[in-house]
């Protein structure tokens, strides 16, 4: 790909994503600040949560409801309190309004649907069933969000930088390939801590797990997926870098080639 | 004044008639498609009316639950949708978009095959495009996307649905009504397939007697009744993928009817083979070019030409010998054969080869040969194939006489006192009546209690279906091989042109068979005098 072409998409992929970031950023938190996300467990929650949801995730979160068996990726075990998408670092437990924010956008190239066709407040009240079920919530708090700066601004270098950062400095390609189609020499091997074989995203089809913004990408890059071979690289890289490695990911885009 | 009167009058005519054509025309109100119209009563209850798991289908409906699978086979009757996962809310929503977004991923085969069939794309092509606009103009209906939706949600009961043929018809009613016409033929048919599943007693008998599993082979063959994927396959529902051979052969197989292997070994069906890639199955039949688009017929060719160039989207309308089972009119039997079908109301009487309908059928069939074979040619060949079904029937006629005599004589061995009566004899006595069975068949299970002897067409091929103490007897049982195997092996090979078929897994087994017969009758004789010798 011609460098110009490689930015023309950077910026076209950048703009969408600042759109998107601007919603969600706009929506999605302050939706969530104005619900009210109940603390307790309540009945409606738990209707809730055993109508739409324990058909996959299980009466009892364990992942293992009677239709999970031949779903693939595997529906989340929540017993053990990993979540993938957060905005708190490593390790930490999501917040609120991170366990909100997924339920609504759904986790695309899964079964997991956007389910904005509950009401806001269904949504919000299976949260603490959600929580109910690791003991990790009663024991810790998760950690405060992290900070995402201004986002550097996407440039032929940065997409340069990136692509070095991805290739040399933490080979990314290793599990997601050299052109980003999650087929590297190690991607058969990955296992997520549930012991489920995992497959590295591919960057490719364009369908970001955690949300398709740059603000998105680089979170994921910044908290990693807690659950997942996927490590977070705050402390290995700079906020620049991450920034970098954001633009590069999302320059692998090829939607015309994997559209279904 | 007598011109300008006439002038006056059809200007208003005219105007008239304009004023008729400019009023809006309202969209004609269609009858609902029934798969199951123009049935008597009883079928409805015992075949129609959903009971999902509770009981069995068919006039035996009592004596057996369905299995399972049942409801992906027999949706009208057996459908019930999944309980662990509710989809009302979809479907009360409409929420269209998220059919595809989750099962892209839980069905992604399902999805991709949607995406590449007609239903996502109704107006892909010209000829797409046309059909869909006869189907917009009938059901008044823009068409620009047919989705999971439209077939699958039950709005009324917000709940899933299992398509019928008769959601299919909703839209493609030309289709589903020239499928409806299979019933004027009478069974074998494919829209009564269920129906001849489960209306035989010994379907119900070998339920009854832990068999209920075994019998998935014909389940899934026979549960083409009321639906049309078993040709157009899921997701794609394609018309050119029916028309192919393949639609038809998973069924049209084995030892009863051996289509596949007939016609794949053909002639016909060896330049299929050779240069099927060529063949444009894309082309509706009745534009389809003999040499050009196809080199040689194929299984729809032939048996979807109903006459005069026009195809019908059934393939039984012009079946003369049917399936081979029925004994011809045309012959003299010396076996009870010549009283089939014994006053059985249910059965079809026998066949008059030359009956006005036969006559004309074999035209329509010549018509179809004449397309590549000489008129003489066809005609000489189908005729050498109604002599071979007459020498058929003829050698069966004896075999059955056979064994007949040795059942009159008193010497079958185990008799039918010592063994299992005929399958659900009681179900039989208490579910059908003298209407159905007529008066002498029904009165010898009321009074013997199905503990005679059944052998032959059409009520004897238990035997192939369940076995039990002692019933059938070896005997019974090689002239079940002879009639109901060999017989109709050597039909599909004669009328399919397959020599080897036609000889060595008909005519030559026909007659060591009946060799064997007649051995084993002379044995059990011999062995019965034996006995009354010496039991005196």
């Amino acid at each position: 790909m011609k460098p110009k072409a490689l930015l023309s998409k950077v910026g076209l992929w950048s703009a969408t994503a600042a759109a998107s970031a601007a919603l969600v950023i706009g929506i999605a938190p302050i939706t969530a600040k104005a619900l009210n996300i109940p603390t307790e467990v309540t009945e409606d929650g738990k209707n809730t949560y055993k109508k739409f949801c324990s058909a996959c995730h299980g009466e009892e979160g364990k992942g293992d409801g009677p239709v999970a068996r031949s779903m693939l990726p595997k529906p989340r075990d929540f017993t053990r309190g990993a979540y993938k998408f957060r905005t708190t670092p490593s390790g930490s437990l999501p917040t609120d309004e991170d366990i909100y924010r997924t339920i609504s956008y759904g986790v695309p190239n899964s079964t997991m649907i956007p389910w904005d066709i509950l009401t806001e407040q269904q949504r919000a009240s299976v949260i603490p069933v959600l929580k109910s079920f690791s003991e990790a919530f009663e024991v810790r708090k998760p950690e405060a969000p992290v900070a995402v700066g201004l986002e550097v601004r996407p440039t032929e270098k940065t997409v340069a930088e990136g692509k070095k950062i991805y290739e040399e400095k933490l080979e990314c390609w290793k599990c997601h390939g050299v052109e980003g189609r999650g087929d590297g020499p190690s991607a058969a091997e990955q296992e997520d801590d549930f012991g489920f074989p995992i497959k590295p995203f591919d960057f490719t089809t364009g369908k970001f797990k955690g949300g398709n913004s740059s603000r998105d990408v680089y979170l994921r890059f910044t908290t990693g997926l807690n659950g997942t071979p996927m490590p977070s690289f705050a402390k290995e890289l700079t906020d620049e870098q991450r920034w970098c490695l954001t633009h590069y990911v999302i320059s692998l885009i090829k939607p015309e080639e994997t559209s279904k | 004044m007598k011109k300008l009167g006439l002038g006056f009058c059809l200007s208003a005519v005219m105007a008239l008639t304009s004023m008729a054509w400019a009023a809006e025309q309202p969209p004609k109100k269609e009858t609902p498609p029934d798969l199951y119209e123009g049935t008597p009563d009883w079928y409805r209850a015992v075949y129609k009316d959903n009971v999902g798991m509770k009981e069995g289908s068919g006039p035996f409906k009592d004596y057996f639950k369905p299995q399972m699978l049942d409801m992906y086979w027999q949706p009208n009757r057996h459908y019930e949708p999944m309980k662990n996962l509710d989809h009302s809310i979809f479907i009360e929503k409409e929420r269209r978009d998220l059919c595809v977004t989750c099962h892209e991923e839980a069905t992604p085969g399902v999805v991709r095959d949607w995406r590449s069939s007609g239903h996502k794309n109704p107006k892909s092509t010209p000829y797409l495009s046309a059909r869909t606009a006869e189907i917009e103009k009938r059901t008044n209906r823009v068409l620009n996307e047919v989705h999971c939706f439209d077939c699958h949600a039950d709005t009324k009961k917000k709940q899933i649905r299992m398509p019928t043929g008769e959601v299919c018809g909703e839209c493609h009613r030309p289709q589903f009504d020239d499928f409806l016409r299979e019933r004027e033929m009478g069974r074998p048919n494919h829209i009564q397939s269920w129906e001849a599943n489960t209306i035989v007693p010994w379907y119900a008998e070998a339920a009854r007697r832990g068999y209920l599993y075994g019998q998935h082979g014909c389940d899934l063959c026979h549960s083409g009744a009321e639906k049309c994927d078993v040709c157009h396959t899921r997701h794609k529902f394609s018309a050119a993928e029916g028309r192919q051979p393949e639609a038809c052969i998973t069924c049209h197989m084995g030892p009863d009817h051996p289509d596949s292997e007939s016609y794949g070994e053909s002639k016909h069906g060896v330049i299929y083979e050779k240069e099927g890639e060529h063949y444009d199955f894309n082309r509706p039949l009745s534009e389809v070019r003999p040499g050009k688009d196809y080199r040689t017929p194929t299984c729809q060719f032939c048996h979807m030409y109903e006459k005069h160039g026009r195809f019908i989207h059934n393939p039984v309308m012009k079946g003369i010998w049917r399936m081979g089972t029925v004994p011809p009119k045309n012959l003299e039997y010396t076996s009870s054969l010549k009283d089939y079908p014994y006053g059985i109301k249910i059965i079809p009487d026998k066949i008059d080869i030359y009956s006005e309908e036969n006559v004309a059928k074999r035209s329509y069939w010549l018509e179809v040969c004449a397309k590549c074979h000489s008129d003489r040619f066809a005609d000489t060949y189908l005729k050498s194939l109604d002599e071979f079904m007459f020498q058929a029937h003829t050698l069966a006629d004896k075999a059955q006489k056979v064994v007949e005599d040795l059942i009159a004589d008193g010497f079958l061995y185990p008799g039918a006192a010592d063994r299992d009566p005929y399958p659900l004899s009681d179900g039989i006595e208490k579910q059908l009546s003298p209407a159905f069975l007529g008066e002498p068949i029904y009165n010898a299970f009321k009074t013997l209690k199905g503990k005679f002897p059944v052998v032959g067409p059409i009520l004897g091929v238990y035997g192939m279906f369940l076995q039990q103490q002692d019933n059938p007897s070896n005997i019974e049982n090689m002239y079940n091989r002879l009639w109901f195997w060999y017989k109709l092996q050597g039909y599909k090979g004669t009328a399919h042109v397959q020599q080897d078929v036609s000889w060595w897994w008909g005519q030559a087994p026909m007659m060591m068979e009946f060799t064997k017969i007649q051995s084993e009758a002379a044995r059990l004789r011999r062995e019965g005098r034996i006995e009354k010798v010496s039991l005196k």
